[in-house]
């Protein structure tokens, strides 16, 4: 039982990592039918600039801080002046975000060296309480929080409020909307932003959790975040949410009771998955 | 455009190329640049298949790399645990064939109903599948560090070595050709125009992307275990994302839908790479080498979505419709 309650937090703070990431991937998707595979490489500029401003301030807020601002300013910059002109051509947005994938990805390693960094965890979320025979690690418990804080958030602006009503309005009619008098193309370009913020912030919170942060690490999550949205269905943010807590659980009780099949059980999850409803749990058939 | 390819200028220029690289070795006898020449047809075959599915029916995959990395690790695994013999290369090379296409089929069949995008990030998660495997299975992979292994007497000569690949870069490229301008060929390239009109034609449009996955899967194995054979070793990169994104500057840049791109792409990305890591002895920013390739390639799509060849093939057209006209203006002209 204790071990269970472990593997579950475990399980829990790893999905909602690979959450903020899918998240960002399928409202930019869900929204603005972009396909980013860029992605990854903002969550690890995110990471980085993060975790180095963290390590020379030794505050872990303000590496939080640089790196949401990180993420805000490369989406800016992305959404500006790379997935601009491909708007509506899907295999060109694969195309070209995958090169500035690449170009992300390399730059890291002008910018800070190849070699990886290390992060420690801020000492008031380092430690652990004991409960009976379950440990519950802080920092673990911070990431699931945080996770669902931004979870409800994006929830929240999007179902409740003037701003998610617009956005929701221009996934359904875009000269609909500009009709209005509203500037869906700016509007657009805030969601990249906020969706590249969010991987940023997945980044700067695996930092300490995994203890390094290589520039390699961009594609590997970047490939779990894509096995989340395809399971939770393209474009559901509570799909991704659902799929994401999945993924983490499973990797981590097959990491404990079956090790030889860890590895392999994301993709056979998202195999079964897509065999049985290949437009995801969550994913609306279109 | 199929009359264009098949005028007989271009047909004569394919000959006279494919003559001089024939000749190419009696010519110059220096070593790196057989070595080079050869990598290149290597990475050409590669580029090929993987235009195959880009270029000629629209689809986007990632995990190209799965398939180079199975014909390497089964050319290397049969030479290493049999005996090093022409019969087990051979064997090898059909072993890596036969289950190259089994996996291509199993892989179209399971993600190519979706959508483009979801076929991409399946194959990267794929490929991604392959690269654990091949680095946790140590007993035949030796994990992460690889192994050497030997190769037949006769291949050990780099001239034959070079006129292997260049035969099988011709052999590809004739069959390929052939292939992209049979029926079959002719419906994938239907499909890459507009999917939903060739469905309504009454084509089983799933069924033909399967036989694109398969052809250009099977060629991939080709080109890996004629790759491992020039290096005598193998290890996981084979199966790397970078090895896929060489396959895509490739035909990006030489141009999609067109064979003839993938060649002169691979040639471009090869020399490319082999002055510029050179270059990295005069400043260190050369040894990121992929930064520059990255910022080109995103020029390339935005600013020359057809490459190199199908840029001048647009001019050319475009200059000969103009004496076209030209000719009409001044006989209109003469007549007036």
């Amino acid at each position: 039982m204790d071990a269970l309650i472990t593997l579950s937090i475990n399980g829990l703070a790893t999905g909602m990592l690979i959450f903020l990431l899918a998240a960002g991937l399928t409202l930019i998707f869900g929204l603005m039918d972009v396909l980013n595979f860029a992605h990854g490489g903002l969550f690890a500029w995110g990471a980085y600039a993060g975790v180095w401003f963290y390590m020379t301030t030794e505050s872990f807020l303000v590496g939080i801080l640089c790196a949401i601002i990180t993420g805000l300013a490369l989406g800016f910059l992305t959404e500006r002046f790379i997935i601009k002109p491909v708007y509506g051509n899907h295999i060109q947005q694969i195309l070209i975000t995958l090169g500035l994938m690449l170009v992300l990805s390399e730059m890291l390693k002008v910018v800070w060296g190849p070699n990886q960094l290390s992060a420690q965890t801020p000492s008031y979320l380092s430690g652990s309480w004991e409960i009976g025979n379950v440990i519950l690690i802080k920092y673990r418990l911070f990431i699931i929080i945080v996770g669902f804080l931004v979870f409800f958030l994006v929830h929240y602006i999007l179902k409740n409020t003037k701003i998610g009503l617009i956005v929701r309005a221009g996934v359904m009619n875009k000269e609909m909307v500009q009709a209005l008098g509203i500037n869906i193309k700016k509007v657009f370009m805030y969601v990249f932003m906020v969706g590249s913020a969010m991987a940023a912030l997945g980044g700067v919170l695996l930092g300490p959790y995994s203890g390094v942060i290589y520039a390699e690490m961009g594609l590997e999550f970047a490939i779990l975040a894509f096995i989340v949205v395809v399971i939770g269905g393209m474009g559901s943010i509570k799909g991704s949410l659902f799929a994401a807590i999945l993924v983490g659980l499973s990797g981590s009780f097959m990491a404990y009771y079956v090790p030889a099949l860890s590895l392999a059980v994301n993709m056979l999850l998202m195999a079964i998955v897509l065999i049985f409803r290949p437009q995801g749990l969550f994913g609306v058939k279109g | 455009m199929k009359i264009e390819t098949q005028s007989r200028r271009v047909l004569f220029i394919y000959g006279a190329v494919a003559v001089f690289l024939l000749c190419f070795p009696f010519i110059n006898d220096s070593r790196s640049l057989l070595i080079l020449f050869t990598q290149i047809f290597i990475f050409a075959v590669f580029a090929m298949s993987y235009d195959i599915l880009l270029g000629y029916t629209g689809i986007v995959s990632f995990g190209h790399a799965m398939f180079f990395g199975i014909g390497a690790y089964s050319t290397g695994v049969f030479l290493k645990q049999f005996d090093h013999t022409m019969v087990v290369l051979i064997l090898s090379v059909l072993f890596g064939i036969v289950f190259a296409g089994i996996v291509s089929y199993f892989v179209g069949l399971l993600s190519l109903r979706l959508k483009s995008h979801f076929y991409a990030m399946l194959t990267l998660a794929f490929a991604g599948l392959f690269l654990v495997a091949a680095e946790k299975w140590r007993t035949i992979t030796y994990g992460n560090d690889g192994f050497t292994f030997r190769i037949p007497e006769l291949l050990k000569d780099r001239m034959v070595l070079y006129f292997i690949t260049l035969a099988v870069m011709i052999l590809v490229f004739i069959g390929l050709r052939r292939f992209t301008e049979s029926p079959v060929g002719r419906v994938l390239q239907a499909i890459r125009e507009n999917e939903a009109r060739t469905e309504s034609l009454g084509y089983q449009v799933i069924h033909y992307k399967i036989i694109a996955s398969i052809v250009a899967g099977v060629i991939a194995s080709i080109s890996g275990s004629m790759y491992v054979l020039t290096l005598r070793f193998v290890n996981t990169s084979v199966f790397k994302m970078d090895v896929t994104l060489d396959a895509l500057l490739m035909t990006i840049i030489g141009g999609v839908g067109t064979l003839v791109g993938a060649i002169i792409g691979a040639g471009l990305i090869e020399f490319a790479h082999h002055w510029l890591t050179d270059l990295a002895k005069v400043h260190w920013i050369f040894e990121r080498w992929i930064i520059f390739f990255g910022i080109l390639y995103i020029l390339v799509v935005m600013f020359f979505p057809a490459g190199i060849v199908g840029t001048t093939r647009g001019w050319m057209i475009k200059y000969k419709a103009k004496k076209i006209e030209k000719k009409q203006k001044k006989k209109h002209e003469i007549a007036g």
